[in-house]
């Protein structure tokens, strides 16, 4: 029998990926992810023709009434923000998922009772840990390549709204931040799943940390209600001019790690408003980076300080 | 008291009491609480801005001679500054549904005691009307205690002061408030006592809140096509209202599918009510309760029936004797 290195990355990401791909509430999750992406593919496609044909019988009546025609929102609308209701699953159910996909690969371990087998095994931790956010990255890579496949097969389909090759450089740039994005509340949940003593304090950590910055944030620096959270456009919209709003923007912007995704994300799919402006003291991509180190900074060391000598959660 | 009642009873205060001592609930009361304030104290910020440069705008027009037909006042109606509070209640507050009915069943499953409970002369319908008694006594006092802080502020904030017509409609959303946060309380309270693993329930419950409270109401606002342009297709392309009406008559069946997609959502249901009561949307500022209630009892008995539907489910269907303890 060929011996079998316990302390390789390779073989701790390959069993958790295995088994979480068994776990039918990652497959919930994710697959409830594909399906907004082709309904965000949809709504794109699905406003755009709608609004080009209101503005055709619009022209009809202001040719009529002998009244200038303006030229067509549409053609000022790229190919690329088609796709603009990515960004906001990317941001909803993405994290939501992501969060899932990491609370899993570590509470399966800690709930079937093995933490105690691998503790007693000559394991290196530091291997471990690597192996589990290697899983990680797997999991959330898969489910971004199944949304850049959607969105290439969606522009393909569609010739007349393909974009040019800078434009598909931007898109794959897209899911590459959409990745990090995903990444950085995996290892959130990861940190929580393997620090916490309750199971449902370890997955609820990480979900009101996602509520904070997606809902709570973005209304203290930029006057942003919750409900324009999901709203690609609305969630850009500029704060009032106020000192209030310049501190909080300033301050309070680089926890703000949502906006600066959608920030970003609006850049690169083409419909960042001309006004839109950067307030925090961190711009967002050095933002965007940080909170990822700072995360796996916390799963790595949730993951090294864990207790393998006992397992399961309490209540 | 009857013979009968004491169990309820004394599984509700078992199960306040509880919450009370872990504290987990409070916590996020207070955490809506919070997000509710900000809401409130920025809204209100804006509005201040607002006021200074309709002021200076208007000294300005004066200093010149001017009319001020040309600027419009803002407009400030203190009920309107609730909408951010309201917006946290519809997505913050059916979490706070889904952790208190999470915690309801697992303090039970997960301590292994539903297994003894049952072994008592308890008759089921007992045990599950202590459970939900409980709820909703945490849910409406907590929402109460957000509600009173949130009028208090408002108070503070506008200055002006709120009449007793003003209160009354702050409490008439309270109360549906608290039915809406119940369905997600009594939904998510079901699946963790039915669902093999209760921790994948919790996953469930989030999926579910996911769609209703914020994927149903992004796609039905996604295909207002008045919201793909900034500022408005409509305003972009200088159209008069009757003509915007007879164009958008022509879409009547995008109209009707894109309404259906949000009203599947009872999370509309409530943000339609509220707003109309608190005249936070523009249609509803400044009419009478009455017509309101009238036109909006459609959204009410949707919310009230939802959230009677699942306790209903909740009390026909038996208790599985091999889902009482943990797995």
């Amino acid at each position: 029998m060929s011996d079998v290195n316990l302390s390789s990355p390779g073989i701790v990401s390959g069993q958790s990926l295995r088994i979480i791909l068994r776990e039918r509430t990652v497959a919930l999750l994710a697959g409830l992810f594909v399906v907004l992406v082709l309904v965000s593919a949809y709504l794109g496609w699905s406003a755009t023709t709608t609004v080009n044909a209101i503005y055709n019988d619009a022209v009809v009546y202001l040719q009529a009434a002998a009244q200038p025609v303006p030229p067509n929102p549409v053609n000022d609308i790229s190919p690329l923000s088609l796709m603009r209701n990515m960004s906001i699953y990317v941001s909803l159910i993405g994290a939501l998922a992501a969060i899932v996909i990491g609370y899993q690969l570590i509470a399966t371990d800690r709930k079937s009772g093995i933490l105690p087998l691998i503790g007693s095994r000559p394991i290196d931790r530091f291997a471990f840990a690597l192996g589990k956010i290697v899983a990680l990255a797997k999991a959330n890579g898969g489910l971004m390549g199944v949304a850049a496949a959607i969105a290439v097969g969606s522009f393909l389909i569609l010739p007349s709204a393909s974009p040019d090759a800078m434009g598909w450089v931007r898109l794959m740039a897209f899911f590459a931040l959409s990745f990090l994005y995903m990444m950085l509340f995996g290892l959130l949940a990861m940190a929580a799943a393997a620090s916490s003593r309750s199971e449902s304090v370890g997955l609820l950590v990480p979900v009101t940390i996602w509520l904070t910055v997606t809902f709570i944030l973005p209304s203290l620096t930029a006057n942003i209600h919750p409900t324009a959270a999901i709203n690609p456009i609305s969630a850009l919209a500029l704060p009032p001019d106020t000192v209030f709003f310049r501190w909080t923007g300033w301050l309070l912007g680089p926890l703000s790690v949502a906006e600066s995704f959608k920030y970003l994300a609006a850049g690169l799919l083409d419909y960042l408003p001309a006004t839109a402006r950067v307030r925090s003291v961190v711009p967002p991509l050095p933002d965007l980076l940080l909170a990822l180190t700072g995360a796996g900074w916390l799963a790595a060391r949730g993951l090294a300080r864990m207790d393998m000598t006992r397992g399961d959660y309490d209540v | 008291m009857s013979e009968l009642s004491n169990p309820v009873n004394a599984i509700a205060r078992k199960d306040v009491t509880d919450a009370l001592r872990d504290r987990f609930i409070l916590i996020v009361i207070g955490f809506i609480a919070l997000a509710a304030t900000t809401s409130l104290v920025t809204g209100a910020i804006a509005l201040a801005t607002d006021m200074a440069t309709y002021n200076d705008a208007k000294a300005t027009l004066l200093a010149l001679g001017k009319t001020l037909d040309s600027i419009a006042a803002p407009e400030f109606y203190p009920l309107k500054l609730l909408r951010g509070a309201i917006e946290q209640i519809e997505i913050i507050g059916a979490v706070l549904g889904i952790i208190a009915g999470f915690r309801s069943a697992l303090s039970e499953r997960g301590r292994q005691t539903l297994a003894l409970i049952m072994t008592r002369p308890l008759r089921q319908w007992q045990f599950l009307a202590g459970k939900l008694a409980a709820g909703a006594v945490l849910i409406s006092t907590g929402l109460l205690a957000v509600f009173v802080l949130a009028a208090l502020l408002l108070q503070l904030i506008s200055g002006v002061g709120l009449g007793l017509g003003d209160l009354g409609r702050i409490a008439i959303v309270w109360a549906v408030a608290s039915f809406y946060v119940m369905a997600f309380f009594t939904f998510t309270f079901i699946a963790t006592l039915w669902i093999k693993r209760p921790a994948n329930a919790l996953l469930v419950s989030f999926a579910v809140w996911l769609l209703l409270v914020l994927v149903a109401p992004q796609i039905g606002d996604t295909l207002d096509p008045d919201n793909q342009v900034a500022g408005g297709v409509f305003k972009q392309l200088m159209v008069p209202k009757a003509e915007q009406d007879r164009i958008k008559a022509g879409y009547g069946t995008f109209e009707t599918i894109r309404n259906g997609i949000e009203a599947s959502s009872i999370t509309k249901h409530f943000e339609r009510f509220s707003f109309a009561v608190l005249g936070i949307k523009d249609n509803y500022t400044g009419m009478p309760l009455g017509p309101i209630l009238v036109e909006k009892k459609g959204d009410f008995f949707w919310i009230f029936l939802t959230s009677l539907g699942l306790a209903f489910v909740m009390f026909v269907r038996p208790l599985k004797s091999d889902r009482l303890t943990k797995e």
